[in-house]
């Protein structure tokens, strides 16, 4: 079964509940009271996995008459400015940051799966000589972490490929995952035969069925991959910090390490930088917020 | 039944995958071997020295400092288990809004680790908010150099990757949660389980394959630990090497020190332990399937 069909299902009948006639919905704001204290809880929860975030937010915000450090700690700014977001983007091309991670995780995320449902579809659907030898190559790369290739990566990047210091250098590389091609073959083995075997009877040729048969189908699993792929490609950070020299060329997190350096001691401005760059990608996981789910309980229907 | 098809088309849908796993994975290792025996800078061409680089990192005091802060990482994954099953049990309820505060808790997940670090840079800093808070509460009279004092750097960078993982891992276990049959739940109630038993004997066992699966990626993530010592030790690795996990020694050796024979040695290390790992690993898998 498809990561999607199991996983849809989960948040539906909590955050649509039916329109029910008032008795009911009596019962259930009692049922709310009961749960007070859970709510207590996971708002306690919440406020510890988001304060960190807020308190940048606040510290970025705060001016030159609030002091960065208090006894106790002072939370709101009383002299709010955005002095610290002015000194970042004068100090460093975040646009350009941000331009060069959107090219970098739309161009991977997109290539990657495109690669990543073409060698699943054999894999999942079609008897092969060396089938199942290139399945646990396959398994087998992913346990090599990929820290260990970088020293030879590096060379084939400067001396064979010639991209260093170009946003191609973290693309190529990243536009294969052993990962994502076992979410997709599980996808497509979720795929009924007899849909395959009409239309091979019809005379469509396995690219055809492919494209016009087996993508569509399995479409909410390429977007949980490629929003997967996208968020995995947007953070990266080690890979791009050995291939990323001249700065307007650097991406958000390898700025944003620079940032430390160039700041050293203003944590208003790193603040200021951080928040900049987390707001992005939040909204974009607000907006794919079902997909994450998805993607990440589907990977364990192995 | 599928049908037989001509033999080449298969190959052709796999062809692209292949030859970018051959050159950007396959490749790389084997070169990566190769370098580990030869005296080489990145720049330079390699010069073969035999297994000079393996004697040296036998005697090399940082190098098996960095193997034992990774193996103190590993601590990160049955914690990070734990609380991931016990906040997904929390939030495996029909509460009206319950899937925004599911939100909430992913949200470290995604911000990426160099903004969360550097986020956390500042919360432990000389003049952070944690040394605010405990100023003011009276349990310190002076602020603490969290970041610098050797002992701290390590176990503050294993609660951020706590931290940012619960939400990431509790998604994985909800949604093993979901698939255990109600059925069991109220045969455990009708014997007599109270909340806890039932979590003991239903939730625990239904989630073993989240389990499997988190505990491989978890502690494979721990052994590759990386970015987190980077921010919060200003790209140092701390005092005293204090925060040097085995990655971040192999870049320091390789990419600021230029000795990269050396840390190709370092990386055969990284692969002999990672390789042992996925063999226990596999070997709990079997386990479990065999039980199940």
């Amino acid at each position: 079964m498809t990561a999607a069909t199991e996983t849809t299902t989960i948040d539906t009948p909590l955050s649509r509940p039916a329109p029910r006639p008032r008795t009911v919905r009596r019962i259930r704001w009692r049922r709310i009271g009961s749960n007070a204290g859970w709510y207590a809880v996971l708002v306690a929860i919440a406020v510890f996995t988001v304060f960190p975030f807020a308190w940048m937010f606040l510290t970025s915000l705060k001016g030159p008459a609030d002091p960065l450090t208090s006894v106790p700690p002072q939370f709101l700014p009383t002299d709010p400015t955005l002095a610290a977001y002015e000194r970042v983007l004068k100090a460093l091309p975040i646009p350009s940051f941000f331009v060069n991670s959107v090219i970098v995780s739309v161009t991977t995320s997109i290539l990657n799966v495109l690669v990543a449902s073409l060698a699943a579809y054999p894999l999942a659907k079609m008897r092969f000589a060396g089938r199942s030898a290139i399945f646990y190559a396959l398994l087998a790369t992913l346990i090599v972490p990929a820290q260990l290739t970088f020293i030879p990566s590096f060379v084939l990047a400067v001396n064979t490929f010639h991209y260093y210091d170009t946003l191609r250098a973290l693309i190529f590389p990243a536009l294969v995952s052993a990962f994502n091609i076992f979410l997709l073959r599980q996808a497509f083995r979720g795929v009924p035969n007899d849909l395959l075997d009409a239309a091979r009877v019809d005379g469509a040729g396995e690219f055809r069925i492919w494209a016009q048969i087996m993508m569509p189908i399995v479409r909410p699993s390429l977007a949980a991959v490629a929003i997967f792929t996208f968020v995995t490609s947007w953070n990266d950070f080690l890979w791009p910090s050995l291939m990323l020299h001249t700065r307007e060329g650097m991406t958000l997190p390898v700025g944003l390490a620079a940032l430390q350096g160039f700041f050293s001691a203003d944590f208003r401005s790193i603040a200021a930088g951080v928040t900049i760059t987390v707001v992005p990608i939040l909204l974009f996981f607000i907006a794919a917020q079902r997909y994450f789910v998805r993607g990440l309980a589907g990977a364990v229907k192995g | 039944m599928t049908f037989r098809r001509p033999r080449l088309t298969p190959y052709v849908f796999l062809a692209p995958a292949l030859v970018l796993l051959a050159v950007f994975v396959v490749y790389p290792i084997i070169a990566v071997i190769g370098y580990s025996f030869t005296d080489f800078d990145i720049v330079r061409p390699p010069v073969p020295v035999g297994l000079a680089n393996y004697e040296k990192l036998l005697n090399d005091p940082t190098f098996w400092l960095s193997i034992q802060h990774s193996f103190v990482y590993l601590l990160v994954t049955p914690i990070l288990i734990i609380l991931s099953i016990g906040l997904a049990i929390i939030v495996n309820r029909a509460m009206r809004g319950i899937h925004i505060f599911r939100a909430l808790y992913f949200v470290p997940a995604v911000s990426g680790s160099i903004a969360i670090g550097l986020a956390w840079t500042w919360l432990f800093d000389r003049n952070g908010f944690i040394n605010s808070v405990l100023l003011s509460w009276g349990l310190i009279q002076t602020p603490v150099q969290w970041l610098a004092n050797p002992s701290m750097v390590l176990p503050i960078a294993m609660l951020l990757t706590i931290w940012a993982g619960i939400g990431y891992y509790s998604v994985i276990f909800l949604a093993g949660l979901q698939n255990i049959p109600e059925e069991l739940y109220d045969a455990a109630r009708i014997d007599g389980c109270n909340t806890l038993q039932k979590h003991r004997y239903v939730s625990i066992p239904g989630l073993r394959p989240q389990i499997t699966f988190v505990a491989v990626i978890s502690s494979l993530a721990a052994l590759k630990v990386f970015d987190e010592i980077y921010v919060l030790t200003g790209r140092t690795g701390g005092i005293l090497d204090s925060g040097v996990t085995i990655v971040f020694y192999l870049w320091k050796q390789a990419f600021v020190l230029g000795h990269a024979g050396y840390a190709s040695a370092i990386a055969m290390a990284l692969l002999a332990i990672t390789l042992v790992f996925s063999i226990i690993n596999v070997r709990f898998l079997e386990r479990g399937d065999a039980e199940a």
